[in-house]
């Protein structure tokens, strides 16, 4: 699966299907900080990724 | 794959059966892009009845930075003012003067009011201050925040009392008011801690209201994409000084291991000040020697901290 990250960061992944949630979490990223697109749709953070999809991770806080 | 086998392998809405865009944590919810559109905006609804934060023919002032927050609440308080059409909208953008950061929002800011046909204020703090916020903050970006919350606060009020607004809105979250609440327990501050901006001034001063007040961060950002009003934007350089940015972190932490930690903040911050009400926890109201806005002292905040400036020191 592929990872795109706010930063333009991409990274290929060689994961089994599980749910996006545990992706964030392996990846450091807190899932409360960031709302995510499957294959350009939006999706809850339960959402099962497949082998062949691309994620994008989209960073939320900004301002001080 | 088939359309029907790609949709059941998503989670599907509480309330139909369509794909759900967010999963509310605190209440064990899912939801579609239309249902959680029309919840966010009954949500601000009902806190804007119950708190009666708008009454018939308020002119509203938005504080409209250009970024996710101000965005979201303008954009639904328009739909609200579709739908009630007895308060006028107005939007009201600072530019306090930060280099290679706010040019972009309020060109965001621009696009928007002029997209919904919204009257826009611009005021700046050149002409309101004598100088921008880079110039201000040099050999002092450690007390960037608290400089530019001083300033922009003043800023505000000057803009809504041009613009002959009856109420200041701004984009404060729930986030940003849990986040609030911490710091000043950790300031130990209780008297900003229990201060309603809100509250009656008996026409002192315009109230300040926070309608996302309720509202997550993701949410807000969850709304945006829906409404294809999302921007990036870039992060203001000041905020990697801020004391707010570690709060953030470590409080968003709580929320995604314990749901709910920000709502208890919020109810822990209203029994607070229900149990301080009527309480002398705040100096009466006088007004500024300088500038003759409201203040609790000789010199109102902005006044004192302009006074350091020109000495050169804070």
């Amino acid at each position: 699966m592929k990872l795109i990250l706010s930063d333009k960061d991409v990274r290929i992944l060689e994961h089994s299907p599980a749910p996006v949630e545990q992706i964030l979490l392996e990846q450091g990223i807190n899932p409360l900080e960031v709302i995510i697109s499957r294959n350009g749709k939006l999706v809850s953070e339960d959402t099962v990724i497949e082998t062949g999809d691309e994620i994008r991770v989209i960073r939320i806080a900004h301002g001080g | 794959m088939s359309k029907e086998g790609q949709k059941s392998d998503l989670p599907v809405c509480s309330l139909c059966t369509e794909p759900a865009v967010i999963y509310q944590r605190h209440v064990d919810r899912h939801l579609c892009g239309t249902h959680f559109t029309a919840d966010v905006e009954l949500r601000v609804a009902d806190i804007i009845k119950t708190q009666q934060m708008i009454v018939p023919r308020d002119r509203v002032a938005v504080a409209l930075s250009g970024g996710k927050d101000s965005t979201a609440l303008l954009l639904i308080l328009n739909r609200l003012l579709q739908k009630w059409q007895n308060f006028q909208l107005i939007a009201l953008t600072i530019d306090e003067g930060i280099a290679g950061y706010r040019e972009e929002t309020i060109q965001s800011a621009e696009q928007l009011t002029g997209q919904f046909g919204i009257e826009h204020h611009c005021i700046s703090f050149s002409d309101l201050f004598g100088d921008t916020l880079d110039a201000f903050l040099k050999f002092r970006e450690t007390q960037a925040c608290s400089i530019c919350g001083i300033l922009r606060k003043k800023a505000l009020v000057r803009g809504a009392n041009q613009a002959g607004a009856t109420k200041l809105a701004t984009g404060h979250n729930l986030d940003d008011e849990a986040q609030s609440v911490l710091m000043n327990v950790f300031r130990g501050d209780l008297p900003r801690l229990v201060r309603n901006s809100g509250a009656d001034s008996s026409g002192r001063f315009i109230p300040r209201i926070k309608p996302l007040s309720l509202i997550s961060e993701k949410e807000i950002a969850t709304y945006l994409v829906l409404k294809d009003a999302w921007r990036h934007l870039p992060d203001c350089p000041y905020t990697r000084y801020a004391l707010r940015r570690e709060v953030r972190s470590m409080l968003s932490g709580f929320e995604y291991r314990h749901p709910g930690t920000m709502l208890h903040l919020m109810e822990s911050k209203k029994k607070i000040e229900h149990f301080y009400a009527g309480s002398v926890i705040s100096e009466p109201i006088k007004s500024c020697r300088e500038c003759g806005d409201p203040s609790s002292g000789e010199l109102c905040q902005s006044c004192m901290l302009m006074q350091s400036l020109r000495r050169g020191h804070t």
